[in-house]
């Protein structure tokens, strides 16, 4: 949850037509940055993102430092593609643009996307890299693209001359099947120093994240994936809570199907699966046992699977995210469980029906519930 | 009024140091106790430049610095600046400094820096730009900084007396 002012620096050279990235790298990249600033800005809602192009007639800023994600997003949408790519220009006014944020409490950091050849000698980058180190502006580097002999080496000689206590990172991506904003996803670039949480570190099983061919269903693919943004800042409450819980609880979902999270379709299933020791509602169970079972990387299965119950999920995903509480309902009454939970929160009042409910049904994350707490009484006394 | 160490009137949370090497860092020359080590330095990290800017709780008047460091690789010239933040070595040279020293072998060995007192009468931060060091090492090393100074008036709370009701 630092608090972080990013710039990202986009190649929008000629060399990003090239298609081995799908659709183009161009897009692909635009993909990656749309995720990146939601990442960012989930992270710390004081994060700001800015965006320059490197390419086309020269170095342009697009925006400066912003925390309005619609600015950014409407900024991508007009760049078009040309000319070559000027690394050096470009990291340099990114650190201009850094140098005059309006909250100089933010660390700063630079995003580069390095899709072509990089021209420049080592030493003059490496002077760059020692002058942003001197500000102490951390750099990450994404290495997608063009792949020529000397552009790894003279990208990690930048990287080390940067790289002050592992603050900056670089990362390699080849072309291949996985979508570029997929692969960044589990990197330290998304990630920060934690270098992920448990749903990127179990996607290795699979090859979509969410289980969920994108061309499939593009919409719940979305849906997806911005409920899973949204669940990555509660995980780490979430994962200590799901240890205590499956340590007292032995189901039938053994801690594996927990790390197998990531490979389940929605947060709700998160959620669900977290929370299977105390949960019979049927559907999230269904769901549950059947990771265990397509553990293998042959998505089809968990797409079959999935298609059929793909309603039901996408719904009860948008309902527990919007924490609806007409829903919760159906979930699990056992009582002993709930109790013990209940006791072990401080500041709840367990007599409380509505909180009973509520609780049961959220449980694996003790922040939300403490709000839902807070939010709910006073909704059901209006 | 006596002339105190400002040591206890610096606002940690804000004091800040570019240029510094990790593991060689500011606290080792400005925190109490690590100051006094001579194996703890604050060392700079990518070239000899260092920039350092100290808030304090309160306002103060700094009467005179002490910079402690090593023959060679001391700082030689100091620039300090004051109630001006975030400054960046682009743009440090930009302002004329409250007060410039070049530091003498002696004010390494703990001889102190009397400061043009009337330039600093109204302190809430100061900023030290060490341009370069003694012998033009690439690496600037500094064991210690004192800031010796007085507190402007504030209302001592213990000395308030209730009034009498009559």
């Amino acid at each position: 949850m630092v608090l972080e002012a990013t710039m990202i620096c986009i190649d929008n050279s000629e060399w990003m037509r090239n298609g081995d990235y799908s659709p183009c790298r161009f897009q692909a990249q635009a993909d990656a940055v749309n995720l990146i600033c939601g990442a960012k800005t989930q992270s710390n809602p004081e994060n700001t993102v800015g965006i320059l192009t490197m390419a086309g007639r020269g170095v342009r800023v697009l925006t400066t430092p912003t925390t309005d994600l619609g600015k950014i997003l409407a900024c991508m949408h007009d760049v078009e593609m040309g000319g070559e790519m000027n690394m050096a220009a470009g990291i340099q006014v990114a650190q201009l643009a850094l140098k005059h944020r309006q909250n100089k409490n933010q660390q700063q950091r630079i995003i580069v996307f390095a899709g072509s050849p990089v021209k420049y000698d080592k030493r003059v980058l490496e002077v760059i890299g020692k002058t942003l180190k001197k500000n102490s502006v951390a750099l990450d580097i994404v290495n997608f693209g063009e792949e020529d002999g000397r552009k790894p080496e003279k990208l990690e000689a930048l990287l080390s001359a940067v790289n002050n206590n592992d603050s900056s990172h670089i990362v390699h991506i080849p072309p291949g099947p996985n979508a570029l904003s997929d692969v960044l996803i589990s990197t330290p670039v998304l990630n920060g120093e934690g270098g992920g949480s448990d749903l990127p570190a179990a996607a290795g099983g699979n090859d979509f994240d969410f289980g969920v061919d994108p061309n499939l269903d593009p919409e719940l693919a979305l849906a997806l994936r911005v409920s899973m943004e949204e669940e990555r800042a509660r995980q780490e409450a979430a994962a200590k809570r799901a240890a205590e819980e499956s340590a007292r609880q032995e189901k039938v979902e053994e801690p594996s199907s927990n790390s197998q999270d990531a490979t389940m379709v929605d947060s709700a299933d998160d959620r669900a699966s977290e929370a299977s020791g105390n949960n019979t509602d049927p559907v999230a169970i269904t769901l549950s046992m059947q990771t265990p079972g397509h553990n293998d990387p042959s998505v089809h299965d968990v797409d079959m699977s999935e298609a059929t119950h793909e309603e039901e999920e996408l719904a009860i995903a948008l309902q527990m995210s919007m924490k609806d509480e007409s829903d919760m309902s159906k979930v699990l009454e056992d009582q002993s469980f709930v109790s013990s939970v209940l006791a072990s929160l401080p500041g709840v009042d367990p007599n409380d029906p509505s909180v009973k409910d509520l609780l049961a049904s959220l449980q694996g994350q003790s922040e939300s519930e403490q709000k839902k707490k807070e939010d709910e009484p006073p909704n059901d006394e209006k | 009024m006596n002339k105190v160490d400002l040591v206890d009137f610096v606002d940690w949370s804000g004091v800040e140091c570019l240029n510094q090497n990790s593991s060689h860092s500011l606290p080792n020359a400005l925190k109490q106790g690590y100051r006094e080590d001579d194996g703890l330095n604050l060392e700079s990290d990518a070239d000899e430049q260092l920039l350092i800017n100290i808030p304090f709780t309160q306002v103060v008047k700094l009467y005179s610095v002490v910079v402690k460091g090593p023959e060679e690789e001391g700082p030689k010239t100091v620039k300090l600046f004051s109630n001006k933040e975030h400054m960046g070595f682009s743009n440090v040279n930009e302002f004329p400094p409250s007060d410039t020293a070049i530091l003498s072998p002696d004010n390494l060995k703990e001889k102190p820096v009397v400061l043009k007192y009337v330039k600093f009468q109204n302190v809430r931060s100061l900023t030290i730009f060490i341009e370069d060091n003694q012998s033009g090492s690439d690496i600037t090393k500094v064991q210690k900084i004192a800031l010796f100074g007085t507190t402007v008036e504030t209302t001592d709370m213990k000395g308030l007396k209730k009034i009498e009701d009559h």
